[in-house]
């Protein structure tokens, strides 16, 4: 029974603990949490995210250049040298930061923290690599997300309500003029010591931060990425589509840094339910056949874009599932009673705290942070979800809504309702 | 082993001072007895193409120096039908006959050689 109640304290104190401290190791931030996993990974975070990009699709270009031939082994001699070690490697592409990881066992830590700088340090960006691999991938991935028509959705709903910076696409238009030598040029501009951070897993900080430090050594040292704030626009926007379910996207935006209102208000109106074949207690659960509402909430490190994507097999089920969906949106603005607030805190908090259990969401915590340096942990989430009350949370609600809504329809664009028509 | 991509002297005779004085005039005079520069070719546009490695190595070319390999093509092959060298100020002077595909071609079975090397590859367990 002592022997429990020491684990139970020693627990308690690892939660209480912060996940990680960022270090700063010859200019470059480096986090790295260990809780024993029996993988270990480590990423790569370079501030070069779609906001940041200088010319269209330049960043996605980047993102699938990566693991390309650099300086110390060739395309092919990354891929098979990380075979035999049993790694995985990818990179990933958001607005902000672009990722590169690997995924490996935890005694293989210096190869593929050398595979992960070496790119970032020495990318040769060969013009038949660019034209063999790169540009078919960079095409490929584009004419996928033009085919869903949520992520286009999500895509167009950036553009309106931000315009540039954050409103810049993920992905490259159809017909680009994309160069090697804007990536060369793109990729000489981020990877600099002060626009980096390394966030490991699985993996001693002081292990990771002496491997880090070698292998920057002599990388070019240069101050963070900066692009001017983002500011709200808002407006609504219809594109054709074919095939896919007709989709519709009520988006509203904020800027500042992300609040805990708006966390509370998206685990208010999620329609997942807590048990399986249930219909949730969401204000926009009973919804017509064949539809879904989803709400979307994406912070960024200096705005928010929060949103409801209504999707359906016909167009009139959509018309009535979004006025539904702008209904419950209205109502919560309205005052929310405080059960009610009380239980879309605790999905909220589980939603936070069950983000940090993955992997990627781990990346994502510590990554968020570690740019600004300061004290990484759950806690302070999870307070400021604990302290909001039922009047902040429907004054956000409320101020949300007298901006001009971001309203991007897609599918049969004759058809689907516009804005008015549901009540915005 | 033998024939253009194969071994070579030349770099040993470049590094010369001495030796390249000596041969350089016995080069140039060999290259234009050749015939090649009469007709507007580049050495490397005589290379036989008709493999994958050349194939993907002509495939790394830029759009231009694409371009001009074929009109070069095309005007020899126009001057052979009528069994006549281009006239004298066609031809391609000696500055201009650049190695321009030899690079590539050497890049892409630098990576055969080593795509080989992986494929067969033992592992051993230290």
């Amino acid at each position: 029974m002592l022997a429990a109640r020491a684990s139970t304290a020693r627990n308690a104190q690892r939660i209480a603990r912060s996940f990680a401290t960022v270090v700063d190791s010859t200019g470059v931030k480096v986090a790295a949490v260990d809780y024993n996993q029996p993988t270990a990974s480590v990423t790569v975070l370079v501030k070069a995210g779609s906001r940041f990009e200088p010319k269209e699709g330049v960043a996605n270009a980047l993102k699938n250049f990566a693991f390309k031939s650099t300086k110390t082994r060739s395309a092919i001699g990354t891929v098979r040298e990380s075979e035999l070690y049993g790694g995985v490697l990818y990179s990933t592409l958001g607005r902000e930061h672009l990722a590169l990881t690997a995924e490996f066992l935890r005694a293989d830590a210096p190869y593929f923290v050398d595979v992960l700088t070496s790119f970032v340090t020495s990318a040769k960006f060969t013009r038949h690599e660019f034209e063999e691999y790169v540009a078919p991938l960079v095409a490929s991935e584009a004419e996928a997300a033009a085919h869903d028509p949520a992520t286009r959705a999500i895509d167009a709903a950036h553009q309106l309500a931000f315009r540039s910076g954050l409103g810049s696409s993920l992905f490259a238009p159809a017909h680009n003029d994309i160069t090697v030598a804007d990536i060369k040029s793109y990729a000489s501009a981020a990877f600099t010591k002060g626009n980096i951070a390394v966030v490991g897993t699985g993996i001693d900080q002081a292990t990771l931060a002496s491997l880090v430090e070698k292998a920057f050594a002599k990388a070019a040292a240069g101050s963070a990425a900066s692009t001017p704030a983002s500011k709200y626009f808002g407006g609504e926007t219809r594109l054709e589509s074919h095939g896919g379910p007709q989709t519709v996207f009520i988006g509203f935006g904020t800027t500042g840094a992300p609040s805990a209102e708006l966390a509370a208000l998206s685990a208010h109106l999620s329609t997942t339910p807590s048990v399986k074949w249930s219909q949730g207690l969401s204000p926009i659960a009973s919804l017509p056949k064949g539809t879904s509402v989803q709400p979307v909430y994406l912070p960024y490190s200096d705005a928010t874009l929060f949103g409801l994507l209504v999707q359906g097999t016909t167009t009139a089920g959509v018309k009535e599932a979004g006025q539904a969906a702008v209904a419950a949106l209205k109502a919560a603005a309205k005052g929310i009673k405080a059960e009610e607030l009380k239980s879309a805190i605790s999905k909220a908090k589980f939603a936070a705290a069950s983000a940090v259990d993955t992997r990627e969401g781990l990346v994502n915590a510590l990554g968020s942070k570690a740019f600004s340096g300061s004290e990484i942990s759950l806690e302070s989430t999870l307070s400021s979800l604990d302290n909001l009350g039922v009047d902040a949370f429907s004054k956000a609600a409320a101020s949300l809504l007298s901006a001009k809504p971001t309203y991007v329809a897609i599918g049969d664009s004759h058809a689907l309702p516009y804005a008015d028509e549901l009540g915005l | 082993m033998f024939g253009p991509l194969g071994l070579s002297l030349a770099p040993y005779v470049r590094s010369s001072r001495t030796l390249s004085k000596w041969l350089t005039p016995v080069a140039t005079w060999y290259a234009n007895s050749m015939g090649y520069r009469k007709y507007g070719f580049k050495y490397d546009d005589l290379l036989c193409e008709e493999n994958d490695t050349v194939q993907r190595a002509l495939g790394r070319l830029t759009t231009q120096e694409g371009y001009d390999r074929a009109y070069r093509l095309k005007r020899a092959s126009q001057a052979s039908v009528l069994h006549a060298p281009l006239s004298k100020d066609q031809w391609t002077p000696v500055s201009e006959d650049v190695r321009y595909l030899e690079p590539h071609i050497s890049e892409v079975m630098k990576e055969e050689a080593e795509r080989q090397n992986w494929d067969n590859l033992v592992v051993e367990r230290k």
